[in-house]
């Protein structure tokens, strides 16, 4: 999938769990989600659920660890969109 | 996976604790004693709590609710007498308590060492809060008693919150399945809300429940499942409190 779209689908997961959604108009791959964000924690958590629910991906624990900006967690989807396209082939 | 310089590090620092206990484990009873905290029906709670430890020696994960700065001391002072701990040091609870608040001088970092805490920094990078739960899951693995509070800090609204709960809790649950939760409820009586300490003389009311959390999910969907169950729990033991209280 083309990262340009993993990113929309990407900010429209996380817009839900933002106080201040004006803050995802600036957001790009740099964006830390709990710095920048101000995500905690738990809805980090939630953001993953969510993210495995609809790009119908797994995300271990490890990967969960390094998810920390917007880029790391589309990296991350592609990935795993990568490995599941290819198991399946 | 530790590594081995971290494992070292942590029984040195149990080693440590044990030796020194002799010394600050008495101080720090008789310092909660001359503040004037009291437990209420303490020597029952204790008696309940040693039936639990006796049908499972560990590993135990206490989860709390969290009020003020020392809680997880008033808890140690709760679990056990001073000689219980000094008879066998392994019932002292180790803790994760938030850097920044421990290490402001010398004497507390030195006392947080001594008293088994692994500091953690909530808002730090990933891989410090790997490492550190990476202590926790080996400490629980060797049957140790963790002492955590999944509200990630201390309750703003004084009440049980749901808000800030940390996932963390269900991860420590799903990397040691033989680990046993139990949910400890802990309020002075003149605790209002949350404070960096308790009231000087404050008389404080604990409830222990035990809890079998379980999912039919696995990773990272059980965690969350856990911890939502563990939180649900000391809500309930919330209600329980205040409705006892006539509040």
């Amino acid at each position: 999938m083309e990262e340009r779209l993993v990113m929309e689908k990407l900010l429209g997961l996380i817009e839900p769990f933002m106080d201040d959604p004006g803050l995802l108009k600036k957001a790009g791959r740099a964006t830390h989600l709990i710095d920048d964000l101000q995500l905690n924690s738990a809805w980090l958590v939630d953001l993953i659920i969510k993210i495995e629910d609809l790009f119908d991906i797994e995300i271990t624990d490890d990967d969960a660890d390094a998810i920390q900006t917007i880029g790391n967690a589309v990296d991350v989807i592609q990935l795993k969109i990568r490995d599941r396209n290819s198991a399946a082939a | 996976m530790l590594g081995l310089k971290a494992r070292c590090q942590l029984n040195l620092q149990r080693m440590m604790g044990r030796f020194w206990f002799f010394l600050i484990g008495p101080l720090s009873f008789a310092a909660m004693w001359l503040i004037g905290y009291r437990v209420k029906d303490v020597k029952a709670f204790r008696k309940e709590i040693q039936a639990h430890f006796e049908t499972h020696p560990g590993p135990w994960l206490i989860c709390a609710n969290h009020l003020t700065l020392i809680d997880s001391a008033v808890i140690a002072y709760a679990l056990a007498p001073v000689y219980g701990y000094m008879l066998n040091f392994q019932l002292l609870p180790w803790n994760v308590p938030e850097q920044t608040n421990f290490q402001r001088n010398i004497f507390s970092a030195v006392f947080c060492y001594l008293a088994k805490c692994v500091p953690i920094r909530r808002r730090g990078e990933r891989e410090q809060l790997r490492r550190c739960l990476d202590k926790c899951i080996y400490l629980l693995n060797k049957g140790e008693i963790l002492t955590i509070f999944p509200e990630g800090t201390r309750s703003r609204s004084g009440r049980v919150d749901f808000r800030n709960v940390t996932y963390g809790v269900g991860r420590f649950l799903t990397s040691v399945p033989s680990c046993r939760v139990m949910c400890l409820y802990l309020r002075g009586e003149r605790q209002d809300s949350y404070s960096n300490f308790p009231h000087w003389g404050e008389c404080f009311h604990i409830q222990a429940s035990v809890l079998t959390p379980s999912s039919d999910d696995k990773g990272i969907r059980a965690q969350r499942a856990y911890a939502l169950q563990i939180i649900a729990r000391l809500a309930e033991m919330e209600q329980q409190h205040f409705a006892l209280r006539g509040q």
